[in-house]
């Protein structure tokens, strides 16, 4: 710790110039300079095969390159044992859900490995593990086997592995792919903690825009270069604008006619949201109104753009992405949207003594976007095998299509398709070979195949990548192929369990549009779970999950006012102290206060009093309120809402029985 | 069902294709991994040709240490006897007790003591004993070595007598001797290399095929992949058998190699049989085999146990079906052990076809058995199958 | 090098191999079935071989002759046949091996005299077979020749039927065997399994373990730690090494307990040198995790690399004296048969270090070899 001490907050801890990395042919990195400063959040944001992993791998020592040069706490790492010199200083997830830790070993077996490998004090190792797996709530499941937790949790175990020798630099790459919204704000409440109280240096890629408001800078990625640096708010000063958000009916035509004046247009649900480079409120306004023509549209809410739209913007500036525009090919059956396309009746799954899926049931027509949300281990993925025929049952039925999936036939099972959470495709074969062993699996001939494959390409952004083995691409790449393959035989019913997880927003985006079209347009039934709760918008109606129940049902409109109805008003502070302000509002009883971002969403019945109530509590604590504002409720809110009152319920009853 | 053109046929053109795109599938798996590639290659090629150059399975060159007291004509002559192919003479040593220690070392494998007035008493009539100390820590080697010795001493005494004794006239003619009479068949030569070379290519079709499609059904189910194809309409059969296919296309183009490339040409090995039978058989082999591989993998979780599991039967079935020692030399125990080895059955079609022409006629009982194997193995694979995921 | 650092990394390959019931079962369940199928049924003395006859003699000493034949543990008689096309298509399925041809005349000649050939038709699709039965055939039939010749000389030359024997014998063989005096094959074969087993299994086990990391992606945990390179493969190959140490004992213990082979050498000798084995066959395991990305290709390259050589060039059934030159270097260049001295060596012959140091120093030097190979190409920073 005496090196930490001497280093000075001015000096680099990250030096990288002139960085170039190549894999055979494929140039991933071109030239890329950086600076990290000691005791920074640094983040790197870019579109899938951008090449952030590339280089914070190279930042890691365990990768070479071929060109420029790297130096990490004042070494030049160049060769093998330079590398190994600064290594016990940093710590290193690599991306994938879990990947490196061991199934066979329990979530305190791999702590404990993790840590002797780097030789931390067994009393230390103690008091760590101890803390570090009470944050991230995994402390039920110290003797659990890391091969049957899920995703999110494994991926919160890899976080505590790689942090567990309290490293001077942490690379973290994508550490919240695929986490829920409740569990991200667990990672982060560590991260932020250690940076603060350790004076940790973070390097870490996401791609959840709302987390880059949480970097100190951040570089913004495509195609081996940078195109962008800076904090946050200088990044979202590089392309002004607005983004405006209201209902308009029918959506469709607005949309397409948005579409022709503006780059970004997307619809979200009910709602139509759209950027535009217009500062002004009322110009704003207005240029919707333009271009809208005779629709008129509902109540119309312009805010500030999200980093997301700025990410956009400046991508779509750079050229190198085309416009969602239309590429799905108008479909040659309209099929019948009578029935229902799946039913969950009474679905109870159980893992020894561990009940998994307690009576789940649930509807989803023909036409309709079903959203399956929870914290990760709620069990949703286990109600999609079993919807989808892959585990069988403890007790009640999943049907669909009128059928049992255990013993459908080959008809029934033609016309669903089904795109698990781990990448499930062939790592060992191309983009194209992928594509077409499931259009040939599908029955597809030879005519039909071309033309869903360009429709795949083109679909899923694949263009470049077609001879590329799979396992080589991208994470986000990776899953937008796996959606490729999900729709190639254009399946009437549709099971996505997390397609997006990892994918940049603009890939999600061009991906709703799809699924929307498919499910308006064709009449598609579409089950999806997702971690993106903005995502969660898109969907028609909502089924959250709990510790394997379904915990409240409805549109995102439902519950939304559900939670109003029950909590109140919601209000976002802009304070000082964000983490600090969060632990005095809930200890001055807003038990709904949670971090967004940098900024503080709490609930008030009473507007007006509750409000004061708040400021005066945050006074007297010290922090500095900058703004209080009335914010429209989004699901994450619902979400975090909904999650942290089940948890505290919990926990109440766990220590009542204990009583 | 129904026999008119129409969805029937349709549907079966379906079911085809998807058959087609699986095996084309597992074939691309196959190739993309290079170390496995390499070793097609070597194993189908040069391992044959070097194994088949090296091998012979009987005595040969046993080491031979000497100690000769007598030094005279009849005992250089006697020790000229011991040659090649079956001996070869290591040394000579004065001291007697220096022979023991040779073969404690290994250095020889046979010592040969020569008494003194050897020479004498075999001129004058009076009975002589030369010793032979037979290493047999490989016992049949050993026990080989010991059979040859006697035949040459025995030899070697009759026609020292008869050409002394004087009795060469009436010699071998006016004896009442059994004059031995060898016709070897199949094999006249007798030539190592083909046998060898034979056993060397069916232990390696037997290794990939046990081995490769196994391993790769396993690995499906340890990435997944194999929880989409079970929600694809492609049945359990067809993913399963798309596996042997791509195996056994492999495994003919390479025998075909290694027999029309390697065998055939540089060794001579003969093909008196209809050729389209054997690849046919060879194609029924691997089906069986790969057949034994995917029941293991059924039986498995990862790759790890498939490969323990696999290792398990395939050690046995190389070494006790009929390569390594014949089968009828082999207890009773182990020759019905052995019946559920496919590689037995397929050694002796190899050898009926390839060296003594055999036809179906001959081989029906053999291929009865392995046909009814693999067909009961694969059964076994496809019940439990659908048992882990239905 | 750091003790703890080592320690860490093998109790979690410990835990994981030990985790996986399955496989830890047949880690240590394969080299015992092994040892009990091979012990018993690798039976290398060729006896029994089926074969027929044709006699067309049918006299009184035509059944003397081929008595020796039937009564004799090498061939197992399946019966007459009438002509040499039936032993011909007898010969082609496989149901006999070789057929004896007794002439007409056959006594006759003898009483007269006269010398007689008889053929036999031999299989030659399995060379030692060919070979054993030759030989057998001839021993039979200059036995026989033998006892006809001192009975037509102490005959026609009146003389003592000793004195005769003594003429047409001059020379008496006598062979002493060493080592395995009942020339039993199972005393050869099971202390050559204990080689076999080791050879093959523990390359398995170890270049699974090393690829299995490599595949799932948990490698970058050890890359981008401190765990040097030496203390990651120590750790990594310690559990794999124990297993095949215990494996070691346990068979010795079969060999010895179960088969009641005699083991005449110095046991602490004989540890040290199957440790210094396991060693090397690990490195082999080693040495293939290296070269490949995919736990098939680590299964496949194994078997062929350490099965099949084993098989052919160890020593386990050809000595390897009776290999061809080309093929001898090959054979130097597999730990096996360094070992299969060894443990013949120290069960049968009872010899030691004095006599086995240049075995021991190989599979030493082999060791290292691997692992200074291994060393060098494990890289903790690879190009992708």
């Amino acid at each position: 710790m005496n090196a930490l001490t001497q280093t000075t907050t001015s000096q680099p801890l990250i030096r990288v110039s002139g960085l170039e990395k190549q894999y055979r042919q494929h140039m991933a990195v071109r030239g890329i300079d950086l600076t990290i400063r000691q005791g920074e959040i640094y983040g790197l944001i870019g579109p899938d095969g951008a090449g952030k992993s590339s280089l914070m791998k190279v930042i890691a020592g365990v990768l070479s390159y071929e060109a420029g040069a790297v130096e990490v706490f004042g070494i030049t790492v160049d060769s093998e044992p330079a590398a190994e010199r600064i290594k016990h200083r940093l710590g290193f997830l690599p991306q994938g859900l879990g990947l490196n830790l061991y199934p066979e070993l329990s979530v305190e077996e791999n702590v404990d490995f993790f840590a002797r490998l780097r030789l931390v004090p067994e009393r230390d190792l103690a008091d760590r593990k101890a803390r570090l797996l009470a944050i991230t709530r995994l402390d039920r499941f110290r003797d659990r086997p890391m091969k049957h937790l899920s995703g999110g949790m494994k991926q919160k175990l890899g976080l505590i592995c790689t942090l567990i020798h309290e490293p001077e630099l942490a690379i973290l790459d994508e550490p919240t792919t695929g986490v829920d919204p409740v569990s991200r704000r667990d990672f982060w409440a560590i991260l932020t903690e250690l940076v603060q109280e350790r004076r940790m240096t973070a390097l870490v890629s996401t791609a959840y825009m709302d987390e880059a408001s949480r970097f100190h800078r951040l570089s913004l990625l495509s195609n081996g270069r940078i195109l962008a640096s800076g904090t946050p708010s200088e990044v979202q000063a590089l392309v002004p604008g607005s983004a405006v958000t209201f209902q308009a009916a029918p959506q469709l035509e607005a949309l397409a006619r948005l579409r022709k004046t503006f780059t970004q247009v997307e619809a979200m649900g009910p709602l139509i949201h759209v950027f535009t480079e217009e500062t002004e409120r009322a110009a704003a306004k207005q240029r919707i109104a333009d271009g809208l023509g005779d629709i008129t549209a509902g109540e119309v809410r312009v805010d500030d753009p999200d980093l997301e739209d700025v990410f956009v913007a400046l991508l779509l500036r750079q050229g190198r992405l085309k416009d969602a525009g239309d590429v799905l090919p108008p479909s040659s059956a309209r099929l019948n949207r009578d029935g229902l396309a799946i039913e969950a009746k009474g679905l109870v799954r159980d893992f020894r003594s561990f009940r998994a899926v307690d009576r789940v049931s649930f509807q989803v027509k023909q036409g309709e976007i079903f959203g399956l949300l929870g914290a990760n281990g709620a069990g949703k993925t286990t109600v999609i095998k079993m919807l989808t025929g892959i585990l069988p049952p403890t007790g009640g039925e999943g049907r669909v299509a009128g059928a049992d999936m255990r013993k459908a036939g080959g008809v029934i099972k033609e016309r669903i398709g089904y795109m698990s959470q781990a990448f499930s495709l062939y790592l060992d074969l191309t983009v194209v070979e992928n594509i077409r062993l499931f259009a040939g699996i599908y029955g597809l001939d030879k005519e039909e195949t071309r033309t869903r494959l360009e429709w795949i390409i083109r679909m899923a952004g694949l263009a470049g990548y077609e001879s590329d083995l799979a396992g080589r691409l991208p994470m986000g790449v990776r899953q937008r192929l796996a959606l490729g393959c999900a729709l190639v035989h254009r399946p009437r019913v549709l099971f996505l369990d997390e397609p997006t997880s990892g994918v940049d927003p603009l890939g999600r985006r061009h991906f709703w549009d799809i699924l929307s079209r498919l499910a308006r347009d064709e009449g598609v039934a579409i089950l999806i779970t997702t971690h993106y709760m903005s995502e969660a918008e898109h969907c028609d109606r909502l089924a959250l999950m709990y510790a394997g129940r379904v915990v409240t049902e409805g549109s995102p409109g439902d519950m939304k006012r559900h939670v109003e109805q029950e909590a109140g008003h919601l209000f976002e502070v802009i304070a000082d102290q964000p983490a600090k302000a969060v632990l005095e509002l809930r200890r001055a009883g807003f038990a709904g206060a949670a971090l967004y971002g940098t900024r503080v969403h709490m609930f008030c019945r009473d507007p007006v009093r509750d409000k004061e109530c708040a400021c005066q509590a945050l006074a007297s604590s010290g922090v500095t309120i900058q703004s209080v504002t009335a914010r429209p409720l989004s699901l994450e809110d619902v979400f975090v809402y909904k999650v942290m009152a089940l948890e505290d319920q919990e926990r109440a009853s766990v220590s009542g029985d204990s009583v | 069902m129904t026999s008119a053109p129409g969805p029937g046929s349709q549907r079966a053109a379906i079911w085809w294709r998807r058959l087609a795109v699986m095996t084309r599938k597992e074939m691309l798996q196959l190739f993309r991994d290079v170390p496995i590639v390499a070793f097609l290659v070597y194993s189908f090629t040069l391992a044959v040709f070097i194994t088949g150059n090296g091998i012979r399975s009987q005595l040969h060159n046993a080491s031979l240490l000497v100690h000769d007291a007598d030094h005279s004509v009849s005992s250089r002559e006697l020790i000229h006897r011991f040659q090649a192919p079956f001996f070869r003479l290591e040394g000579e040593i004065a001291d007697p007790q220096e022979g023991l220690r040779w073969l404690d070392r290994g250095k020889a494998m046979v010592f040969l003591e020569i008494p003194p007035r050897f020479h004498e008493q075999l001129m004058t009539g009076e009975p002589t004993a030369v010793q032979l100390l037979v290493d047999t820590t490989n016992s049949p080697q050993g026990l080989s070595a010991a059979g040859y010795a006697a035949q040459i001493v025995e030899r070697f005494g009759q026609e020292t007598v008869q050409a002394n004794v004087g009795s060469s006239e009436e010699s071998s003619q006016n004896l009442p001797i059994i004059v031995s009479d060898h016709r070897v068949w199949y094999n006249q030569d007798q030539n190592d290399t083909w046998f060898e070379s034979i056993s060397h290519l069916l232990r390696q079709i037997t290794i990939f095929a046990i081995l490769l499609p196994a391993a790769a059904l396993v690995r499906e189910k340890e990435r997944g992949t194999v929880e989409q194809l079970l929600v694809s309409p492609l049945t359990p059969f067809q993913i399963m058998i798309s596996k042997v296919l791509a195996m056994t296309v492999v495994i003919l183009c390479a025998t075909a190699v290694s027999l029309f490339g390697i065998m055939q040409p540089v060794f001579g090995v003969p093909i008196k049989g209809s050729i389209v039978l054997f690849f046919s058989l060879t194609a029924l082999f691997v089906f069986t085999t790969a057949g034994m591989g995917l029941a293991a993998a059924t039986l498995t979780r990862n790759q790890a146990q498939v490969g323990m599991m696999t290792l398990l039967v395939v050690a046995p079935m190389l070494l006790l079906s009929g390569l390594t020692t014949p089968m009828e030399v082999m207890p009773a125990w182990v020759r019905h052990l052995m019946a559920l080895s496919p590689l037995r059955y397929y050694v002796e079609i190899t050898h009926g076809i390839l060296l003594k022409g055999a036809g179906s006629s001959t081989l029906w009982d053999s291929v009865l058995a392995m046909a009814l194997l693999g067909g009961a193995l694969f059964g076994f694979g496809m019940w439990r199958f659908r048992r882990q995921f239905e | 090098m750091n003790l703890r650092r080592i320690a860490t990394v093998a109790s979690k390959e410990w835990r994981e191999t030990v985790r996986d019931r399955m496989f830890f079962l047949l880690a240590f369940l394969l080299p015992i079935l092994w040892m009990l199928v091979f012990g018993y049924g690798l039976v290398l003395d060729v006896e029994n071989i089926p074969f027929a006859v044709v006699d067309r003699d049918r006299s009184a000493l035509s059944r003397d002759y081929l008595y020796r034949f039937f009564e004799s543990r090498y061939f197992s008689f399946q019966g007459y046949l009438q002509s040499e096309d039936e032993a011909d298509a007898a010969l082609q399925t496989g149901k006999i091996r070789a057929a004896i041809i007794v002439p007409e005349k056959f006594e006759e000649r003898l009483l007269a005299g006269q010398p007689v050939g008889i053929q036999t038709l031999i299989d030659g699709t399995f060379p030692l077979r060919t070979d054993i039965t030759k030989m057998y055939v001839i021993a039979i039939n200059s036995a026989f020749s033998e006892e006809r010749v001192i009975d037509h000389v102490s005959r026609r030359s009146g003389i003592a039927r000793a004195q005769a024997e003594a003429r047409v014998r001059p020379i008496r063989l006598e062979v002493r065997y060493l080592y395995n005096e009942e020339v039993r094959s199972t005393w050869s074969m099971v202390p050559a399994m204990l080689m076999f087993t080791l050879m093959v299994s523990s390359p398995l086990l170890t270049a699974l373990g090393i690829v299995r990391e490599k595949e799932t992606g948990s490698i970058y945990n050890i890359y981008s730690s401190t765990v040097t390179k030496f203390e990651f493969l120590a750790g990594k190959l310690f559990p794999y090494v124990l297993i095949s140490s215990v494996n070691a004992v346990v068979l010795w213990v079969m060999a010895t307990l179960w088969f009641g082979v005699p083991f005449k050498g110095n046991l602490p000798f004989f540890l040290a040198a199957s440790l210094v084995f396991v060693l090397s066959s690990t490195g082999i395991g080693l040495l293939v995790s290296l070269m490949v990305r995919t736990q098939i290709a680590a299964l496949l390259i194994t078997l062929i690399v350490a099965m099949v050589p084993t098989i052919l060039y160890s020593g386990l059934i050809v000595p390897v004296s009776s290999l061809s030159p080309g093929s001898q270097i090959q054979a130097h260049l597999f730990p096996g048969m360094y070992y299969t001295n060894i443990v013949r060596g120290a069960f049968l012959k009872g010899v030691g270090f004095e006599v086995l140091w240049v075995d021991v120093l190989a599979l030493a030097a082999y060791a290292a070899a691997l692992r200074i190979v291994g060393y060098r190409f494990f890289t903790k920073r690879p190009r992708s």
